[in-house]
């Protein structure tokens, strides 16, 4: 057995929950979901763990990058980004595999993890009616205990022991897998790798473009980073100070029919 | 006269900020989030009135959902509601449910796509740019950026909430916000454009036989433009999300076949 990777496993894990939408210890989704909860961090973190942080970095950016626009609220979850960025940053990190694999993996991973966090949901109606009954009771200690305490039992062990096992025997296993599998597999999940990116970043627009006149804003991004500079920092300040000339122009135009009111 | 305090308020937006989700459920969401983060203020304006404490926290219970970081709003103003019904102004429960369920929707509009539409790709983008070949500077600067920004907005929004009550509304949804809005939706769509051109890659090995030699088909189009397959596919997920309404999961299906068909074939 071997100990060092047991609890490499479970530390993984702990962080897994530590990141999950409902884990309130961080600040709640503030500092949990939206921060330890996105792949970009988890592959610092996994790295740190693992001892390799500049692998872990560079397969969370790319898991990061398929899970770009996880809408967590109102739209349908394909995959839950959690359980996505533990276990499969770590598997392809503890497998050496390709980051588009590491990507597949990942999505893979979350699907699973999304049935696990419907069991929770599910098993949390039976906290909701206990905390019902205390608050007709005027107890605010049980609304406390059956919101916070109680819950999160449940949350912990379903993140903590699937991760954990899902490290500590994924690694024989994803990499004998590996080996096997013919080679066009492999290709099939570096090209699904390079595209689902294409996917998170089209529900973004989805939520973001509400004219068909906008998506010039959107290739016009695109073009500077693919013709002219190869720099997230130099677009976002030229996006700003587009945006920030629309902004002026929009509260003239405001202006005129104030005034037009006026006359 | 029933004042909450500073101290009061404190803690009233720090349960709401850390257990909004904890106890999520299919039909209660953030019920019991909610009411956990009325006990502070109840505690102090029902002091010694059981009956009236009892029925606060029964009408906090109920079915509730927002988005949780700019949803602090709707908690300052129900905690500004409380005290003026403690005081004796008459509010019954259907006020607060209705002030409750007639603000949490718009502010789940803005919130949701201002917060998971715009501020976090954005930063995203940023740390992602800076990590791309194992920096750890761009995490940091994500995670740093987004406390930073969402942490002081969250509990600035609580406290004006408290301190305009049901006013406080009219400045996140009234036509300065929709102007501002729609420029941070500018802004929000060239980073987008920008990181379709640094995520999203498809390329093709297909080469054209031209004479003896042969042509590879990449290099051509890398040539007249950069990254056009990669362009491409984004725009025919968007066409298949947007204008045919497909579910995330079904243009997912559609990208394994893709991708299966695509490799089989040789194409990509």
């Amino acid at each position: 057995m071997d100990f060092v990777l047991l609890i490499q496993a479970f530390l993984i894990g702990v962080f897994c929950y530590l990141g999950s939408v409902s884990s309130p210890w961080l600040m709640g989704v503030s500092g949990g979901y939206y921060v330890v909860g996105r792949p970009l961090v988890a592959g610092l973190i996994v790295g740190l763990i693992l001892g390799d942080i500049t692998t872990g970095i560079i397969l969370g950016v790319a898991v990061q990058a398929a899970f770009i626009a996880t809408i967590s609220t109102g739209g349908t979850q394909n995959s839950e980004i959690t359980y996505a960025a533990y276990g499969g940053i770590a598997l392809g990190i503890l497998t050496k595999a390709d980051t588009g694999v590491t990507v597949t993996l990942s999505v893979g991973i979350g699907a699973l993890g999304l049935i696990l966090h419907n069991v929770m949901m599910v098993t949390n109606s039976a906290w909701n009616k206990r905390a019902d009954r205390a608050a007709e009771a005027g107890d605010a200690r049980g609304i406390i205990l059956n919101n916070s305490f109680y819950p999160q039992i449940v949350n912990f062990l379903l993140r903590v022991v699937p991760v954990a096992l899902a490290i500590y025997f994924g690694q024989e296993f994803v990499t004998k897998a590996l080996d096997v599998i013919p080679g066009d597999v492999t290709q099939i999940m570096n090209v699904l790798g390079g595209l689902l990116p294409a996917l998170g970043i089209a529900l973004l627009m989805n939520l973001l473009i509400k004219d068909k006149f906008q998506l010039i804003f959107f290739l016009a991004g695109f073009v500077i980073i693919a013709f002219i500079v190869k720099n997230m920092i130099a677009l976002t300040v030229i996006a700003s100070l587009i945006a920030y000339v629309i902004y002026l122009g929009a509260g003239s135009s405001n202006h005129t029919e104030i005034e037009d009111e006026v006359i | 006269m029933k004042k909450l305090d500073k101290k009061d308020l404190r803690k009233g937006w720090l349960y709401w900020a850390m257990y909004h989700l904890s106890s999520m459920s299919f039909e209660k969401l953030e019920a019991h989030g909610f009411a956990h983060s009325m006990i502070p203020i109840l505690n102090k304006l029902y002091k010694g009135n059981p009956e009236e404490y009892k029925k606060a926290l029964k009408r906090h219970s109920v079915f509730y959902n927002t988005e949780p970081q700019s949803g602090s709003l709707v908690n300052g103003i129900v905690a500004s509601l409380e005290e003026e019904k403690a005081n004796g102004k008459e509010i019954d429960d259907e006020m607060f449910h209705s002030v409750k369920t007639g603000i949490m929707g718009p502010i789940a509009g803005i919130g949701d796509s201002t917060i998971q539409g715009i501020i976090i790709p954005i930063l995203l983008t940023i740390g992602m740019g800076i990590s791309s070949n194992g920096n750890p500077l761009g995490v940091f600067v994500y995670i740093i950026g987004y406390l930073a920004i969402i942490l002081s907005l969250s509990y600035f929004l609580y406290f004006r909430g408290y301190h305009l009550g049901v006013n406080a509304v009219d400045g996140l949804i009234g036509a300065n916000s929709e102007r501002l809005r729609n420029a941070f939706s500018v802004l929000g769509t060239l980073v987008i454009g920008g990181l379709a051109a640094s995520f999203v890659h498809l390329t093709t090995p297909l080469k054209i036989p031209n004479g003896d030699a042969t042509i590879e088909l990449q290099k051509t189009l890398d040539g007249f433009f950069p990254g056009l397959l990669s362009l491409l596919a984004v725009l025919f997920c968007w066409y298949l999300i947007s204008k045919k309404k497909y579910s995330g999961t079904k243009v997912l299906l559609i990208l394994v076949a893709f991708s299966i068909i695509g490799v089989l074939l040789h194409v990509f």
